[in-house]
């Protein structure tokens, strides 16, 4: 219980839990409608879910100051990729909490007129590019990791040479078509050899791999939003209930928040 | 600004803004109730200030868990008087945030068959018992704290100086009336912390009273004393040296 009260305590843990908690229901939602049960449950469900979704507004409210403090922060970085990316990241986020308030203004009666679905779209587009820049720092991030693996490799071992070097002298003087399949076979080769790599290295990152994995599972979002992807609420549901799982326990866990 | 984005950060701070916005909101549609012209703004202030219940309502899940977590620590304070009152005030504040809860599951339509006006007068009992153990806990540190400044002696020929100063003041008709009401609003004034935490739970209880029928006021007295306990909980809540402690 202690632990709770220690992360209840700050409010991002609540609106995160409650993340959770609404895709789930959207989730919940599409599996009790395919197997069509009783329709007042999927009611309940889908205005359960509406409930949440304006409350997490309501706590978003004063987010885009947060966002525009982390953008200014951001901007002394040294790296001038990682100043760039996160720095316009901060700055699309600002812009898609202010879109945020002004879409709850409106639900809540404060604005009268107000195209929401106009907004909605706005504020997707905002959060879709914040996504797209921080997919890209992951990946920067994830580049510099493998450059460093590959340095630390070869001044470990300069002498030795990549198996796959001596092969081709035994095939000289075979035919074109089997000198294709060799170069895919080398290919393969070379590309689960990269594969592995990559592996290696986000294994041994957790960070990077959990900002990777919550942000590829947070992307189909806006995407399904936008209609830019289409996957149905099902798929949704989960890639949210997923990487509000992987934020609550960055959460829990410092050490495993992706710095800066 | 970065003090308002710390204050915001923890969830207590948010929900502290949101009660003040909810009870002034309360205020404003009872003193625009009989305005015309206002009567759109009225309409909107109703339904920010249901949203902003609804909301809260929400967010109080789990808020049990900190007051169970408080009764725990209360249980081993040293003083008795204090560790009494402390522990059935956070005993009462848990049972009365499990009563919201299952209001809010009424409310959602999570649980269909409930008496929601019973359920309502109980979450409202426990507020007030615990409101009033909170009061008593209060006028315990105030009756300590001025034992003991009555018995300092700097402060005794501060308080005769105060009583020859003003003979001619007709109402020092009972100088030991007028000695106890000193010593009290120095204690007060020497001790804000009690001081703030008192003013606070008083407001507070108009709430309940209101609620229980036990002294109905207008429901623009209970916004005003909601609005007002709110703020006082917003400055302790920033400035944790006027918060009481334990």
């Amino acid at each position: 219980m202690d632990s709770w009260v220690r992360f209840s305590s700050q409010s991002q843990a609540k609106e995160r839990v409650l993340r959770a908690a609404q895709y789930a229901c959207m989730l919940l939602g599409y599996t009790l409608h395919k197997s069509r049960v009783a329709t007042d449950l999927i009611k309940t469900i889908s205005e359960l879910e509406a409930h949440m979704s304006l409350t997490r507004k309501l706590l978003r409210l004063g987010n885009s100051v947060e966002a525009l403090q982390a953008a200014k922060r951001a901007i002394h970085l040294s790296d001038s990729v990682l100043r760039l990316c996160l720095t316009i990241g901060h700055l699309n986020r600002a812009m898609y909490f202010a879109c945020d308030n002004v879409l709850w203004a409106g639900k809540t009666g404060i604005i009268s007129k107000l195209d929401h679905q106009k907004w909605s779209q706005r504020s997707f587009r905002y959060y879709l590019f914040a996504l797209i820049l921080n997919v890209t720092r992951d990946v920067y991030e994830l580049c510099l990791l493998l450059d460093n693996e590959d340095r630390y490799k070869s001044t470990k071992s300069p002498l030795s040479s990549s198996p796959s070097s001596a092969v081709p002298a035994d095939h000289l003087s075979s035919s074109s078509s089997s000198t294709i399949s060799v170069a895919t076979a080398h290919m393969w080769v070379r590309l689960r050899k990269h594969i592995h790599q990559v592996g290696t290295v986000l294994y041994s990152n957790p960070p990077l791999l959990l900002d990777l994995l919550k942000n590829g599972c947070d992307i189909f979002i806006p995407l399904d939003k936008l209609g830019i992807y289409k996957t149905g609420p099902g798929f949704v549901g989960t890639c949210g209930v997923l990487s509000s799982v992987l934020s609550i326990v960055t959460m829990l866990h410092p050490w495993l928040k992706l710095k800066p | 600004m970065d003090a308002v984005v710390k204050f915001t950060s923890q969830s207590q701070g948010r929900d502290r803004i949101f009660r003040a916005t909810q009870y002034a909101c309360a205020l404003s549609i009872y003193l625009l109730r009989n305005i015309p012209e206002r009567k759109d703004l009225v309409a909107k202030l109703k339904n920010l200030e249901s949203n902003i219940s609804a909301g809260r309502k929400l967010l109080r899940l789990g808020n049990a868990a900190n007051s169970i977590v408080a009764a725990k620590q209360t249980v081993q304070l040293s003083d008795r008087v204090l560790c009494l009152c402390l522990t059935v005030a956070n005993i009462n504040r848990a049972l009365y945030f499990i009563c919201d809860n299952i209001l809010w599951a009424r409310n959602v339509g999570l649980i269909r068959n409930l008496d929601k006006e019973r359920w309502s007068i109980n979450a409202s009992r426990c507020y007030l018992f615990s409101l009033v153990m909170n009061l008593t806990r209060d006028l315990y540190v105030i009756l300590q704290l001025m034992l003991q400044r009555g018995r300092d002696n700097r402060f005794k020929c501060k308080m005769n100086q105060q009583l020859s100063d003003c003979p001619e003041v007709a109402e020092v008709v009972i100088p030991e009336l007028d000695a106890l009401v000193f010593l009290l609003l120095e204690t007060l004034r020497s001790e804000p912390t009690v001081a703030l935490d008192t003013v606070k739970n008083i407001c507070d209880l108009f709430i309940p009273f209101d609620r229980l029928g036990i002294y109905k006021s207008s429901s623009g007295v209970v916004g005003f004393c909601g609005l007002i306990s709110s703020l006082i909980g917003i400055l302790t809540l920033a400035r944790p040296t006027l918060r009481i402690k334990p």
